[in-house]
């Protein structure tokens, strides 16, 4: 009896596996023609031989996979694969957004399965360190972005947005917005989460020495990692400073969604400026009906574009920048229209 | 399920044959499960990767193991508590904060104050002078060889050189010993912090008169509070190379150099812990007590078992047990971050159940803990290998937990039918 029940389990699994590989199979050499090289999209010098390029299998590790930012990255990131040629992209992020040991585990198991290459966000500067080690010591590059690493020696390159900027951007964009007076709530997002704190130093720097005649009510609320739970928090500060708040900045999307729906449900939504960091199809409706006054925006497209297109530089034998930029900029509700911005505001997102 | 009272406690009515069966079964099960997932991926993989497959290589088994301990560890406690009929939400974030309070430790050099009157800062700082003072010594020297010298000045800048490297010697001799005493006494403050932890549970569970279900609920809030006290909000990262001790990093460590007989030493140490309390289970009267509290609480009082201290110690015991998972977790992670227990708690019971567990008490085994921690990991890592995506390996994740729970029920109404 016991046999069969877990036969049945395992039968279950079947399906299971299958469906779940289906969406990506692996690139199959016959499927890939060497088509490819006449494209001219090899380093230059080699268009006459034609060479099959080495096939590399790339591991890409996000924080998490849920975030819609993580997916354009993604998207990023098959973009390059599609135009490199015969790169194959295993996309895996730990189960749970805030798991840092899930995050070794999965550095770990592509350490084992010796793919070419591992691009990883770190979820956290030093605790990933001892796995990329293990990569290191496995011949395997590593390629860090979004996030940065302590140990530099011992990666490729960093490409990532420079967050203390972003956050510069923001205060300067509220302040701005403010007309130079009044009293600002800054949210943070999480307890340890370094690209956030960096953006939080950012935007306390520009608010302190560009605007002297605003006063910072509350820099030191923790919004977590949830709308819900920003909604929460921010309707408790604006109990709390009732009539007092001028401008508000959060710090991340899901803190920004939160914000949004508060100042909506407040009845403040467009009397409190509200600066946010990372779009939404909400806030992007907030900017156009005047709710939201400036979003600041990364470039999640090229960071996972330059990742693997670094990546690949790298085991070419090419010599590859330690630190790559990605860009950041601020949406404004002028702005918000040109196609450029239109362009970040809705960036393109893996399917 | 909550049996009326009517019917009679099971284990003493058991035919001989019977509790055999059973017996067999609840070792068989769990190892069936962990067979079948294993080769399911090794076949899978085998099939996707070809030559390239690595799912069933020696390397690959050992990364599981390492990344199986922390839950496995934890989950051997909550095997006491759950065949004592309660249940610990807590153990999650207690695991946090015990790796918090460890960092913490190593970081503020606890061990090294109280026992040796020095911080690791300033033998550090020590080492960095004297190698500055030996590379001076070596271009003084290197100076003398390039122009005219004579055999005495070359001579005693030799021995100052050497006398350099010697302090240097010295002073790293003396930061590795302060590194294992600040990494015996913040390992001393996790296994006190866990059992701590558990005891606060077993004294609430016990004198309340509420629900374990809801008073860890609780607990797991406070716990979380209180490694974010520790930490003061951020993450405590004790210095990498000046304070934290390589044996507590090598603990989990799948570096070829830190294994221990082919697996990494913390897996041993769960191994061992592992038999240690399977023979607490078999051949103590406190086990005869905690299996006769889950299959019976009332029964229990009135054949004269003191509940309330007995709960007490079984929160405790697998409060410890909570502790080595700090000490894991921190090995890991080198740093002590006070989120990272939220979510584990489910995954230990889940260990748990999966081993063959009854989640209303009075059954649970050791192995079948360990193996059920091992189908979780094995599962994570074959989605790894295969290039499954999360969706997959949580659902897979899910329908196992799920045929576990339903196998459980299948079995004991299918013992209950039984004379």
């Amino acid at each position: 009896m016991t046999a069969q029940f877990w036969t049945a389990c395992l039968l279950l699994l079947v399906p299971l596996g299958c469906g779940g590989a289906q969406p990506q199979p692996p690139p199959g050499r016959a499927e890939r023609p060497d088509v490819i090289i006449p494209m001219g999209l090899l380093p230059g010098g080699q268009a006459e031989t034609p060479v099959v390029p080495p096939k590399y299998t790339f591991a890409v590790i996000p924080k998490g996979t849920t975030h819609e930012f993580w997916k354009s990255v993604h998207a990023g990131a098959e973009n390059a694969a599609k135009e490199f040629g015969d790169v194959k992209i295993l996309w895996k992020g730990p189960l749970l957004e805030n798991d840092r040991d899930g995050q070794i585990s999965v550095v770990q198991d592509f350490v084992t399965k010796k793919v070419d290459g591992i691009i990883l966000a770190p979820l956290d500067k030093q605790a990933l360190v001892d796995a990329v080690k293990d990569a290191q010591a496995a011949n395997i590059p590593v390629l860090i972005f979004d996030s940065a690493l302590q140990d530099e020696s011992l990666i490729v390159s960093y490409v990532a947005t420079d967050n203390l900027k972003g956050g510069q951007l923001a205060g300067r964009q509220l302040g701005e917005s403010m007309g130079g007076q009044g009293n600002v709530v800054m949210l943070r997002y999480n307890t340890g989460s370094e690209s956030t704190e960096q953006r939080e130093d950012g935007f306390l720097e520009a608010i302190k020495s560009g605007f002297p005649n605003i006063k910072v009510l509350s820099s030191n609320e923790y919004a977590g990692t949830t709308p819900e739970s920003s909604l929460d928090k921010v309707t408790q500060i604006l109990t709390k400073h009732k009539g007092e708040v001028n401008g508000i900045f959060a710090v991340c999307e899901p803190n920004a969604a939160g914000v949004l729906k508060a100042l909506e449900e407040s009845g403040l939504a467009g009397k409190v400026k509200f600066v946010a960091f990372d779009p939404n199809k909400e806030l992007i409706q907030g900017m156009a009906d005047g709710k939201v006054h400036g979003i600041v925006l990364q470039d999640p497209v090229t960071m996972g574009y330059e990742s693997v297109k670094r990546l690949v530089a790298h085991l070419n034998g090419e010599k590859v920048e330690k630190r790559i930029g990605t860009g950041e900029y601020v949406a404004t509700p002028e702005n918000m229209a040109t196609s450029e911005m239109d362009k970040l505001l809705k960036p393109q997102q893996f399917e | 399920m909550i049996e009326p009272p009517t019917t009679q406690p099971t284990s003493g009515y058991r035919t001989k044959s019977n509790q055999n069966w059973m017996r067999v079964f609840n070792v068989v099960g769990p190892f069936l499960a962990l067979t079948a997932v294993v080769l399911f991926f090794a076949i899978a993989d085998g099939w996707m990767n070809g030559e390239k497959a690595t799912f069933l290589t020696g390397r690959n088994l050992m990364t599981i193991s390492s990344q199986t301990a922390t839950v496995a560890v934890a989950a051997l406690g909550m095997t006491v508590i759950i065949i004592a009929g309660g249940i610990d939400l807590s153990a999650g974030t207690a695991i946090a904060l015990c790796a918090t309070v460890l960092a913490w430790s190593l970081k503020e050099d606890l061990g090294p104050r109280w026992f040796a009157n020095e911080t690791t800062a300033s033998v550090a700082k020590s080492i960095t002078e004297a190698k500055g003072d030996l590379k001076q010594i070596e271009r003084e020297i290197e100076a003398l060889a390039g122009g005219e010298y004579n055999t005495t000045q070359v001579a005693a800048k030799l021995m100052a050189k050497s006398d350099a490297e010697e302090t240097i010697r010295q002073h790293e001799r003396r930061l590795t010993k302060l590194k294992s005493l600040s990494a015996a006494v913040a390992v001393g403050m996790s296994l006190g912090c866990g059992a701590f932890c558990g005891f606060v549970n077993g004294l609430l569970v016990s004198y309340l008169r509420v629900v374990p279900f809801i008073v860890t609920l609780g607990t797991m809030q406070l716990y979380l509070g209180l490694s974010k006290q520790v930490a003061r909000e951020t993450t405590v990262r004790p210095d990498r190379f000046s304070q934290v001790s390589d044996g507590l990093v090598d603990l989990l460590s799948v570096r070829a150099d830190a294994l221990w007989l082919g697996l990494p030493s913390g897996v041993w140490l769960t191994l061992l812990l592992a038999a240690l309390l399977a023979a607490v289970l078999h051949w103590t009267v406190f086990s005869r007590y905690v299996f006769a509290l889950g299959s019976n609480e009332a029964t229990a009082r009135l054949c004269g078992i003191n509940v309330r201290w007995n709960k007490i110690a079984v929160y405790t015991l697998s409060g410890l047990f909570v502790g080595v998972g700090g000490v894991y977790q921190f090995s890991r992670l080198t740093v002590g971050n006070p989120t990272s227990g939220s979510g584990l708690e489910l995954r230990i019971i889940a260990a748990v159940v999966i081993g063959g567990a009854s989640l209303s008490g009075g059954r649970g085994s050791v192995l079948g803990t360990l193996l059920g921690a091992l189908i979780m990991s094995v599962i994570a890592n074959g989605c790894t290998m295969l290039g499954l995506q999360n969706p997959v390996q949580d659902m897979i994740l899910g329908v196992i937990i799920v045929a576990a729970v339903a196998l459980d029920q299948f079995r004991q109404r299918a013992v209950s039918r039984k004379p």
